[in-house]
């Protein structure tokens, strides 16, 4: 390629352009580039604007926002709830759906599918309903189960309002968690478990040494791939709840969606977005050097 | 002993199922009930009588019209992805090249943005083509969404299918694009499918940008049209239930019909390294 002179930068292409695999690519790389890299790259530059010219004022304004630390705060109960609740569901509902049993397609298909088939809104629209605190279902189960003995307000009390986005998050989406378990529980080798019947193992010893150590990488994709769309997920809170009551259910994308539409701060709401992408940017660091190192082992 | 195993499988089994599809039965219900009904205290659970009155109320709305918007939205974007999708998807599952594994990581990394990052630059680049308030410019909008998973889930379907087919064709003399088209595409049909239908259910669903792009009302999708019952002190019930019942039933439909596609799809996609 060195030096480039115009003979050479036109071999160069002339040699790309032969090569199937680079006109192959050219639609993913113009996706890339212009529907990706150049939208994250006008956020990033909005978010050092200020009237003044470019600076870092509304990082700085985002420090010093004591709001900002209790929504991250919010979004970090959100994320490790919603996550360890829906490995520990998925994972559970994975193993029981992998028996085999006749009519398990039905059960996959109810299980599995239709949370995950019904539209955000409608969800989140279905769970408020359900936690009104007159007419609402979820209070009056709890009452003839005995569980509570007052009808509580679900969504307006900042605690329960947490834990009930928490739970319709997590109804939304075990799922997807559950149908990357299944996917993986039947990449593992059945004479593994012959083998071990015949040794008389019992089947939390199954579980233990042989499911789970070959299991344990796609447990760990799926745990970040659900750690990343959590703290992305918008349209259920922004329904359910808007963010309240007090800010309580506020996470970090549905504080930057209201910024920018409610407030009309867009160099604030960019400044947050921008913070938001470095957060998840660190778990996917790691996650990624970890990955390498697992394949070189 | 082991029959009683069985049977308890199937109690648990079926006690979990009533519990997940409960919030869906229960809007499906809500949505059949009167007024007097909906607001009854204590809450009964079986309508007193059934009314399709929220259902004609919402179809007297215009329902139909967003429900062709979100049909149109979704459809075109199921295409495009597939279009945008399959050359490259097949070079990452067959072909060598340089930079194949950044690239690859690509797709990784496009799961890390917030969609909200997206919002305003795309409202700006929109404004500048001219494609606000345009069906064109939501689908454009979701292709940073919706392509890489694409690819992610076609290269997989790709790397399934045996490399002497198209060493075959090629040897038969077609060229590489048209041992591709004709000899490897449509094996890969059901992979196609999964791809179409994850690109449908994220448009027909999707939120923010439907309210963001499309500001005049007879443009809007389902999702935007649903969020006008709901207020911030009072919210239609019956109505915003009749819609979202027809609301969930293409992606439901879909998901019967290619369910076993679609996980097969999704899963070996997303996880195979």
């Amino acid at each position: 390629m060195w030096p480039l002179s115009e003979s050479n930068v036109a071999s160069y292409f002339k040699s790309l352009t032969q090569k199937p695999a680079f006109l192959f690519i050219i639609p993913y790389f113009l996706v890339l580039l212009l529907l990706i890299a150049y939208p994250l790259y006008t956020n990033f530059y909005q978010s050092f604007q200020t009237e003044s010219g470019l600076s870092l004022e509304n990082y700085k304004n985002l420090f010093k926002n004591p709001l900002f630390f209790k929504i991250l705060g919010n979004t970090g109960i959100w994320v490790a709830a919603s996550v360890g609740l829906q490995f520990v569901i998925g994972l559970g509902l994975a193993l029981l759906l992998n028996q085999p049993l006749k009519g398990r397609a039905i059960f996959r298909g109810i299980i599995l599918v239709l949370p995950w088939a019904t539209p955000d809104i409608v969800a989140a629209v279905a769970w408020k309903w359900m936690y009104n605190d007159m007419y609402g279902v979820f209070n009056d189960i709890l009452v003839r189960l005995g569980l509570i003995n007052t009808y509580l307000p679900w969504l307006g009390q900042p605690n329960l309002a947490k834990l009930a986005v928490i739970i319709a998050n997590v109804w939304k989406g075990f799922p997807i968690s559950a149908m990357l378990y299944l996917a993986a529980l039947q990449t593992v080798p059945k004479d593994l478990y012959e083998a071990g019947s015949i040794d008389g193992v019992s089947t939390w010893q199954k579980f233990r040494f042989i499911t789970l150590p070959l299991i344990s990488p796609f447990i760990l994709t799926t745990v970040m791939l659900t750690v990343m769309w959590t703290i992305n997920y918008f349209p259920l809170i922004f329904t359910m709840t808007g963010g309240g009551p007090a800010n309580a259910t506020d996470t970090l994308v549905t504080f930057a969606y209201r910024k920018a539409f409610r407030f009309m701060d867009f160099s604030g709401s960019a400044a947050l977005s921008t913070f938001t992408f470095l957060v998840i940017l660190v778990f996917a660091v790691v996650y990624t050097r970890y990955l390498l190192r697992e394949e070189e082992k | 002993m082991r029959k009683i195993k069985i049977w308890i499988l199937y109690l648990v089994l079926s006690i979990i199922a009533l519990i997940v599809a409960f919030p869906f039965i229960w809007l499906v219900i809500t949505s059949l009930k009167t007024y007097p009904d909906i607001y009854h205290f204590p809450i009964i659970y079986w309508p007193s009588e059934v009314t399709w009155e929220h259902y004609g109320y919402v179809i007297r709305l215009d329902f139909l019209r967003y429900f062709l918007n979100s049909l149109v939205i979704g459809i075109g974007t199921a295409v495009l992805t597939i279009v945008i999708a399959a050359l490259p998807s097949y070079a990452f599952g067959r072909l060598s090249f340089r930079g194949k594994r950044p690239l690859l990581l690509s797709i990784l990394v496009c799961q890390m943005f917030p969609q909200v990052t997206f919002v305003i630059p795309f409202f700006v680049i929109f404004r500048r083509l001219g494609l606000i308030n345009t069906h064109l410019g939501m689908m454009i909008s979701y292709l940073p969404f919706t392509t890489p998973i694409g690819i992610w889930i076609l290269r997989n379907f790709f790397q399934g299918i045996p490399g002497e087919l198209e060493e075959a064709a090629m040897i038969d003399g077609c060229t590489p694009i048209q041992a591709f088209v004709r000899v490897i595409f449509p094996l890969a049909i059901p992979g196609i499918a999964a791809v179409a239908i994850y690109a449908f259910i994220f448009a027909w669903g999707e939120l923010m940008f439907a309210l963001s792009y499309l500001p005049s009302q007879e443009m809007q999708t389902i999702p935007a049209f649903l969020t006008l019952f709901v207020g911030q002190y009072q919210t239609r019930w019956g109505p915003l239930f009749a819609g979202s019942v027809i609301a969930s039933l293409p992606p439901l439909i879909a998901f019967i019909f290619f369910q076993r596609q679609f996980i097969s799809g999704l899963t070996g996609g997303a996880i195979k390294q």
